[in-house]
């Protein structure tokens, strides 16, 4: 039976960019996918941050299916009534240069795909690896089913909530705080359409993330990003908060939908993709064993997902995490070592990479977003501030430091506000 | 025994509507984008049919699929599965051909390899659900031809073949070589292996033009085009609801039967 030199498991970011470094070094790679067809099983919000991306794939800004390039960042405090908004737009360059980008998973990890396999590795679709092939304790490939595939090394980037990992022994069960989870529409609108709502000509695009209402006050998020001729609407909500207040995401984005600043955002629109995930959000804290004898893990399989509030970034960690599994095992081959240590060099690349630094520095983040108060009293205060400043009464009116401290009162505390801005800037 | 089975690509006749649109001007069907298409389910029958004969009785299988943008991926499918070879036919003089010139494409592919003693096609294609190339392909090779099959057994060089008929089901028994088209009632395709799916991706698969097979150009392309498409649209159905009442469930029916009565066909 012939053996390979690299499985991997999963063709989403993490994957393709380990096989498709692999695969350009002559190395023999298998990609094993669950899906039938790549991208069928995967999700994200949407909106993507990579330089990395050029790194391994020089040529994607010409080629990649992308829906549009952001120029347009609309952060939003909610209440179930307001919305304050802060709206930044950035013009420098032209708009192919920016450095984030919108694109829709079915198409982009197709075009991935290929590209994996155009650099020779072989990639295997509709196969769920179920268990592991081990010599002694060492991974030695892999099974699907009662097929066995051996390998001298297994990349696992099967994605959030990686069983194959935890069999392997690299994690632990997670806790449902560490996870949230994200619901998503698809929702078609003439590209007229969308330029006109959201004042973006050519392949310009907009992010917009909500707080407050739009999750109830519940941990998370909402989010809208504009594609070419259609909009991902989603929220993005603590797991454990969902369970412990009887909450379902699939209600939240219903009413997302409805609030009084979204609503008129998505009109007319059909929906004509649903799809959920889970997002492991706990960094660093959750983090499981990078390697072992034979094994590594990369992407959101080994939580490699940074979140600071104002950004959740996955793919573009998984990438990176990809390139680095990938090296590391074309230096594993040079030697014909594959054990724990020789995979250790995994480890070493992330540390100095912005993978690990990032978490590193953004790990207080997790904890700090857990704070209520960023999605119920701080957005009803910075509402109830800005009605009180456009209010107009009849009467004569106060100057802003008054309007300000009438607004905090029975919400806020003096205090609160201090240490948690305090902790915010330790946190993010 | 030497089997030769055309297969198609097809858009994935299990996507939810709302995932394709039509453009009512081209006559086009625009499928979504990143979504593969699917060898057509008949044409899959047909490979299954062809696995199982070769099973029995040892043999080699050709698969044939004309060049469009996912014939690679449905070849790679049926060599996964686990047909020996197959072949690409790809020109620009073949496209927009319709049935009759698929089959000459069809027909001068299989002249040029010669050899053979079985033709499987599907039923039908998924999309179109014409049925015409199995039956133009055996008139063009002059040989029997038996359409919606749903059993095939080769003894001693006779085929033994049962049929779906309007009324059941009919057996007929041919010398070879002859044409077969397989319908559902087959059974089960088989799903493929992961070491099928990976000796199929190390496979060469050979793509032939017009002048490899001696295709005749007035035969094929939009030109040679018998069929013209008119008109292509997605219908719409409209549904009223209307509820019938009553004083009691008498009463209701009563009305019901009224309303149906009045009804005219």
């Amino acid at each position: 039976m012939e053996k390979f030199d690299a499985i991997v498991v999963g063709a989403g970011p993490a994957g393709c960019a380990a096989a498709y470094t692999m695969a350009k070094a002559g190395l023999t790679v298998l990609v094993l996918e669950r899906g039938k067809y790549t991208g069928a099983k995967n999700m994200w919000g949407g909106a993507f941050f990579g330089p990395v991306m050029g790194e391994i794939f020089p040529e994607f800004r010409k080629e990649a299916p992308v829906e549009r390039f952001i120029n347009r960042h609309i952060i939003s405090f909610m209440t179930k009534e307001d919305c304050l908004s802060i709206d930044f737009k950035s013009y420098h360059g032209d708009e192919g240069s920016s450095p984030g980008f919108i694109m829709l998973r079915a198409k982009f990890d197709r075009w991935m795909s290929t590209k994996v396999e155009q650099a020779g590795a072989i990639l295997a679709t509709g196969l769920e690896v179920t268990d592991f092939i081990f010599d002694g304790s060492r991974v030695a490939g892999v099974k699907v089913g009662t097929e066995e595939f051996p390998g001298n090394v297994v990349i696992l980037t099967d994605g959030a909530n990686s069983l194959l990992a935890k069999k392997a022994g690299l994690r632990d069960d997670y806790k449902a705080p560490d996870l949230k989870q994200g619901v998503k529409e698809i929702i078609k609108l003439p590209r007229e359409v969308i330029e006109d709502r959201f004042g973006v000509s050519g392949s310009e695009g907009v992010v917009m993330e909500f707080v407050g209402a739009c999750t109830k006050g519940l941990p998370g998020g909402g989010f809208i990003y504009t594609n070419q001729e259609s909009l991902s609407v989603g929220v993005v909500v603590q797991l454990s908060a969902l369970l412990e207040n009887n909450v379902k995401a699939s209600d939240l984005i219903e009413d997302f939908k409805e609030h009084p600043s979204v609503r008129p955002l998505i009109r007319n629109g059909e929906t004509v993709e649903y799809s959920a995930h889970l997002i492991p959000v706990s960094g660093v804290a959750m983090m499981p064993r990078l390697y072992s004898g034979g094994i590594l893990v990369a992407g959101d399989a080994a939580a490699m997902v940074l979140g600071t509030g104002l950004i959740l970034e996955g793919a573009n960690l998984a990438m990176a995490a990809g390139i680095a599994a990938g090296n590391t095992v074309i230096g594993a081959k040079a030697l014909n070592d594959f054990s724990a240590l020789a995979l250790s060099q995994y480890e070493s690349l992330l540390k100095e990479s912005f993978v690990m630094k990032d978490l590193q520095t953004f790990r207080r983040a997790p904890h700090f977003l857990e704070n209520p108060r960023i999605y119920n009293d701080y957005p009803e205060w910075t509402c109830a501030m800005m009605r009180g400043i456009f209010n107009s009464t009849g009467k004569a009116r106060r100057n802003i430091l008054e309007v300000v401290k009438e607004s905090m009162k029975g919400k806020i505390g003096l205090m609160q506000l201090v240490g948690d801005t305090l902790k915010a800037r330790k946190a993010i | 025994m030497e089997i030769i089975v055309c297969i198609k690509p097809v858009l994935d006749p299990d996507l939810p509507p709302a995932k394709f649109t039509v453009d009512g001007k081209k006559n086009e069907v625009i499928p979504p984008e990143g979504v593969p298409f699917v060898m057509s389910p008949y044409d899959a029958l047909a490979v299954e049919a062809a696995l199982r004969i070769k099973e029995a009785q040892g043999g080699k299988i050709t698969v044939l699929t004309q060049g469009t943008k996912y014939a690679e991926e449905i070849m790679r499918k049926a060599l996964a599965m686990g047909a020996d070879e197959g072949v690409i036919l790809s020109d620009p003089a073949f496209e927009d051909s319709d049935g009759f010139g698929t089959a000459h494409v069809l027909a001068q592919t299989v002249k040029k390899i010669g050899k053979f003693d079985l033709i499987l096609c599907g039923r039908q294609a998924a999309d179109w659900d014409a049925g015409v190339v199995g039956s133009l392909i055996a008139e063009y090779l002059n040989i029997p031809v038996v359409i919606r099959a749903k059993s095939i057994e080769v003894l001693d060089g006779v085929l033994k073949i049962e049929r779906i008929s309007t009324n059941g089901s009919e057996v007929f028994e041919l010398g070879l070589p002859a044409l077969v088209t397989l319908s559902s009632e087959m059974g089960q395709v088989r799903i493929p292996s992961g070491w099928g799916i990976i000796s199929a991706a190390k496979k060469q698969v050979p793509k032939w033009g017009a002048t490899d097979i001696g295709t005749d150009p007035s035969q094929t392309g939009a030109a040679a085009a018998v069929n013209r498409l008119v008109k292509l649209y997605v219908p719409v159905y409209e549904r009223k609801c209307e509820m019938v009442t009553g004083k009691d469930p008498a009463e209701a029916a009563a009305r019901l039967t009224e309303k149906i009565l009045a009804i005219k066909p």
